[in-house]
């Protein structure tokens, strides 16, 4: 029979307390992290990550055990950040760009073959050893691009796990680290560009 | 395989992500080509530069202890905190460290019978802290569950002006029952109404119009302290009421006069206290 996660039986208080410090406590760097990625400055983040702990408190008797604790949390972060203000006024300044290139992708092409990177591996080591230069590059993307990549790459979550936190099918979790990774590698090269101009 | 991998491919390359079937292919194809190994190669370059670059910010010690603190106390909200826990709302300015400390020493050199008067009013403060802290996020939840209605500019998942419509929507969705006023305060309607979450508990948002003026009515079940007592709070230029009827708890927030807003909590409250059968 399937038990409604608010009709589960509540479990005892200490065990409940004891097992939520032992999950979240770990997390909380992670979550300022990301936090502050899309928040953009540290009250906001700090904010953003006390409404999100106090939201898994409230929450945490209907979590069921044993299922991805870190997805969970970081999706209540997630829609936290979604419904705060901040969040409301970057996903109206991207809301038209993502829906270009979602149609865009509608071709039969998803990235022609001019738009993939072919330069050497010297060139591209260059680049990314410099950090400040990945992170400006970072901090150019749309947020629905960032959390993405934030949540693969420094989280290191599953595909199946992001689109979990997300809320969005796997598919469209492929395609917007590809197009994450797209835009970082442009970036990159823009960024490059600059400095060699700068230098020369 | 005989077209290049595309970008798609080669991310799920570097992430792992490929099934066995498309591993095998992608294997196949970058053997005889050069130019999609390169490209794979800077993939996974991009990947690791991407995850260091990424771990960019740290919370401050203080804040850590703020939330683990939190954490602590969160499971004992109705359990009078430590004085000396410099509890929520957070911002490190407002903590009482060092105050706490020269306090407590002071203290000690009382009488016994002054120490406890004292501790029980600390206690006491801090308490209602707490729970103000709790009513403050709680409130802006509320703000910002209407706030995305109104910037959501979608149709309500029940799009209906009939009670009898939006009450039985709601079955099954949530675990309580509720009650839609027969009649509404003069120049109010109902619009319709969203299944939401607030404090992660499915909630009922009921969507009226006051005039011109859009009002979000949550019906919930009455879980934690913040949202229990009866409330007037203002955010933002908007007005937050909260009510309670037996078990059920209503919120509602608008920018509309506080006076109109009350007229029609009335109603919604007065509702939950006539028969469900009658109601139907």
């Amino acid at each position: 029979m399937t038990v409604l996660p608010w009709k589960r039986a509540v479990r005892r208080k200490n065990s409940r307390e004891s097992g939520f410090e032992d999950l979240a406590l770990p997390l909380f760097p992670a979550l300022y992290n990301l936090a502050f990625w899309l928040a953009r400055n540290p009250t906001d983040a700090e904010d953003l990550v006390q409404e999100t702990v106090l939201k898994a408190l409230r929450g945490f008797a209907s979590f069921e055990p044993g299922s991805n604790f870190k997805a969970w949390i970081f999706r209540i972060l997630r829609n936290t950040y979604l419904t705060s203000r901040t969040g409301l006024a970057a996903r109206r300044t991207v809301a038209l760009e993502d829906e270009l290139n979602d149609r865009s992708e509608s071709g039969t092409s998803l990235y022609p073959e001019g738009a993939i990177d072919r330069e050497t591996p010297e060139l591209n080591l260059v680049r990314l050893a410099d950090r400040a230069l990945l992170q400006a590059a970072m901090e150019k993307l749309p947020p629905p691009l960032l959390e993405v990549i934030l949540l693969c790459d420094v989280e290191e979550m599953k595909y199946r796990e992001i689109a979990t936190v997300l809320d969005i099918p796997m598919g469209t979790v492929m395609s917007r680290i590809a197009r994450a990774r797209t835009a970082l590698r442009e970036s990159l090269t823009a960024g490059l560009t600059t400095t060699r101009e700068f230098s020369a | 395989m005989t077209d290049h991998l595309s970008a798609s491919m080669l991310s799920a390359l570097a992430d792992g992500e490929l099934s066995a079937e498309q591993l095998s292919a992608a294997s196949e194809h970058l053997e005889g080509c050069a130019s999609c190994t390169t490209s794979a190669l800077h993939q996974s370059l991009l990947k690791a530069a991407t995850a260091k670059a990424g771990v960019r910010y740290a919370p401050s010690p203080q804040f850590q202890e703020h939330l683990t603190q939190m954490v602590a106390e969160g499971f004992s909200a109705s359990e009078p905190l430590d004085a000396s826990s410099g509890t929520s709302p957070w911002r490190p300015g407002r903590r009482v460290g060092l105050l706490g400390w020269a306090t407590a020493a002071v203290l000690l050199l009382a009488s016994l019978s002054t120490m406890l008067v004292q501790r029980i009013r600390q206690r006491s403060e801090i308490g209602s802290e707490v729970v103000s802290a709790e009513r403050s996020a709680f409130v802006t939840e509320i703000f910002d569950r209407h706030l995305a209605m109104l910037a959501g500019s979608l149709p309500p998942e029940v799009l209906s002006t009939d009670r009898h419509t939006v009450k039985p929507w709601f079955q099954g969705k949530t675990p309580f029952s509720f009650n839609l006023p027969e009649s509404l305060p003069n120049n109010t309607t109902l619009d319709g109404a969203n299944l939401t979450y607030l404090q992660n508990q499915p909630a009922a948002q009921l969507l009226f119009s006051i005039g011109k003026h859009r009002v979000s009515v949550f019906v919930a079940q009455k879980a934690g302290a913040a949202g229990s007592d009866e409330f007037d709070a203002d955010h933002s230029g908007f007005h937050v009421l909260g009510r309670t009827a037996g078990d059920i708890q209503i919120v509602a927030v608008s920018d509309v006069d506080p006076a109109r807003l009350a007229d029609l909590v009335d109603a919604v409250e007065l509702a939950q206290k006539t028969d469900p059968k009658e109601s139907r």
